[in-house]
């Protein structure tokens, strides 16, 4: 083995277009000759989110011996650390003491399939289910806290499951996952950048690593060759962040529209993989969230705001003072309707929502929207209408229009089902909104098992594994909140299994 | 170790009025930080153990500084007592001190990504 060890017949670097020309000094195609590695682990890990933390500590509990994580950012958690912590778990011990007998793995894989409208991986989806207890368990034998007796029901799910950590953010399952990991030997390194996977045939041996790299310049760094023993977990997310990508599989996805996502999440390891002969699917189907607001960050407060603003309030576009859209649609329709309100130039004219601020004044969606400056307590109209240049007269026919709706219980307009919307009298709380890209439900095509499918062969790439976002076909047309975590969480225990049992195989 | 941490005390006691963390001009164009003025004295390589670009991680800052939770912050100065960046929610032990300090350049932390009125460029 020493001698054939030094002897590869390399096909790496065949990575496409663009991309090709932004790696620097990328091994070339067909390229015979020795390798110097740098160093061997017997497990790489690429990606620090929920599913390679998860992959990682799993990986080092089955005994796979060394265990190293290589991040590109320069903090561990990708876009899981700034998630919003949510985690669906039937059966789990909250929902129980609700008395919320009759959930089950299977009743949320029936919800998913709705959801995924039969583009899901059903039995993908049954696998992750009916791991969920183990998932929870290894949050809690790590430490992550959740919300003391909190369990409801979210968007899309027939039942309350969804429950959430402590400080709602998913930083609190990633510096857990990660602190024991750290704690049982796995090492991890921040600022390594994939450059590109060393094959030999259809096995993959090591990876090419720009080490000290300093997102985004490619510059920054020097090459080392890191060979991997035993296996090559891909976890490196979602490619939101991607603008040339995410406009080329789906046009639709409109320039203007920010992401919620961490601004790593670019996808180049998918795009190695797909260039090594990884299958992807679905990649054009992109899942888009209308509740964004242009005055913050990431995710933000705006979904939260809007649970009041949708409900209690009203959307009334800039440009004509008029409402525009039934604010209780679907992500889908109010998207749509919202991007229709632009500036002559084509730039976003954004939508503003309004509601009653003395009904929520101690509300904290409220509180923390006005205090980080995304949402604006305003006492009249007139105000309203200087601070978003809305023509005042039409504003306030609009206003009174809607008042009369709201105690017709009827909304002549768009149909609206008014039964929560109350009088607006101000003073009023007022926010921007514009949608944002959320989650990829496309991806690699993996097996049960997480083995990366070559779509040549349809076959797995020999010690090639990927779970979480950068994988595709799970979900199918439309993931359901609170289901990311728990796949990522699930898939990194069920891959370690999956390479323990190959292993063994291979013997 | 001790000994750095202690040079530094005292350069930033001779140093008078300049603020700690102050951006000033060190060697040429080089702009560095006012309380690590000692260090430029001894060339580039107590930081980058090799040349500029290719090698800048945090190992120097925590020689010296130690490890991200042990580093005490202004907490009157925090947008909400949850924010303390050196106890980070999100992070905690999991980020590099790079994420949101630089030494040559003013740099706005990774959190105002995020929390946009929270932080200022430091």
């Amino acid at each position: 083995m020493q001698g054939r060890r030094h002897f590869l017949k390399l096909t790496a670097g065949a990575a496409v277009g663009t991309v090709a020309a932004t790696l620097p000094g990328t091994v070339q195609a067909k390229t015979c000759g020795e390798i110097n590695w740098t160093e061997t682990v017997d497990t790489l890990v690429v990606g620090s989110g929920f599913a390679g933390l998860s992959a990682a500590l799993n990986a080092k509990r089955q005994g796979l011996g060394s265990v190293l994580v290589l991040e590109k950012m320069q903090v561990i958690g990708g876009n899981s650390a700034i998630n919003g912590g949510w985690l669906a778990i039937p059966k789990n011990p909250v929902q129980l003491a609700q008395g919320v007998s009759d959930d089950s793995p299977e009743e949320l894989v029936n919800d998913q399939i709705i959801s995924g409208r039969g583009m899901q991986n059903e039995a993908a989806l049954r696998q992750i289910a009916n791991r969920a207890l183990d998932a929870y368990a290894l949050c809690i034998n790590t430490g992550v806290k959740f919300k003391k007796d909190f369990n409801i029901q979210v968007g899309g799910h027939n039942k309350a499951r969804a429950i959430r950590t402590q400080h709602g953010t998913g930083g609190d399952i990633t510096t857990k996952l990660y602190e024991a990991g750290v704690k049982e030997g796995v090492e991890y390194r921040l600022q390594h950048y994939i450059e590109d996977f060393i094959m030999d045939g259809q096995q993959i041996i090591g990876v090419k690593v720009r080490k000290n790299y300093r997102f985004p310049d490619l510059k920054t760094g020097s090459s080392v060759f890191i060979k991997a023993n035993k296996a090559v977990i891909l976890a490196n997310g979602g490619f939101a962040r991607n603008m040339a990508l995410r406009e080329a599989v789906d046009p639709s996805l409109d320039p203007t529209l920010d992401c919620t996502n961490a601004l790593g999440a670019t996808g180049e390891v998918t795009l190695t993989a797909m260039a090594h002969g990884a299958l992807p699917v679905h990649m054009n189907l992109i899942q888009t969230g209308h509740w964004g607001s242009p005055d913050e960050g990431g995710f933000g407060w705006s979904n939260a705001l809007l649970s009041i603003g949708w409900h209690q309030g009203a959307s009334i576009s800039v440009l004509n003072g008029k409402r525009f859209m039934d604010e209780r649609a679907d992500r889908k329709t109010c998207s749509e309707a919202i991007m229709k309100n632009r500036y002559q130039d084509g730039s976003p004219a954004y939508p503003i929502v309004l509601f009653n601020y003395d009904n929520y004044a101690k509300d904290d969606r409220v509180v923390r929207a006005i205090r980080d400056k995304m949402a604006w307590k305003l006492d009249s109209l007139d105000d309203i209408a200087v601070k978003f240049d809305i023509p005042v007269t039409e504003l306030k026919r609009s206003i009174s229009e809607y008042n009369t709706h709201v105690v017709d219980r009827k909304d002549p307009l768009f149909n609206r089902k008014m039964d929560t919307a109350e009088v607006l009298q101000g003073p009023f709380v007022v926010s921007r909104i514009w949608p944002k890209v959320h989650y990829c439900m496309g991806g690699l095509k993996t097996d049960l098992g997480a083995r990366v499918v070559d779509g040549r062969s349809m076959k797995p790439i020999k010690n090639l594994y990927a779970i979480g976002e950068v994988t595709g076909g799970i979900h199918g047309e439309a993931r359901l909140s609170s289901t990311s975590c728990l796949e990522c969480l699930a898939m990194g225990i069920v891959v370690a299994e999956t390479i323990k049992a190959d292993l063994q195989g291979a013997v | 170790m001790n000994k750095l941490l202690l040079t530094a005390l005292l350069s930033l006691a001779i140093s008078g009025g300049a603020v700690a963390g102050e951006l000033v001009k060190m060697k040429g164009s080089t702009k560095g930080r006012v309380n690590h003025e000692f260090i430029y004295q001894d060339g580039c390589q107590s930081c980058h153990q090799g040349s500029g670009k290719k090698n800048a991680t945090d190992a120097a800052c925590v020689e010296c500084h130690g490890d991200i939770n042990s580093i005490p912050v202004d907490e009157t100065k925090l947008a909400i007592p949850e924010a303390s960046p050196h106890k980070s929610l999100h992070y905690n032990q999991g980020a590099s001190c790079l994420a949101c300090h630089g030494e040559h350049e003013k740099k706005a932390p990774v959190c105002a990504e995020c929390h946009r009125t929270w932080f200022d460029e430091m």
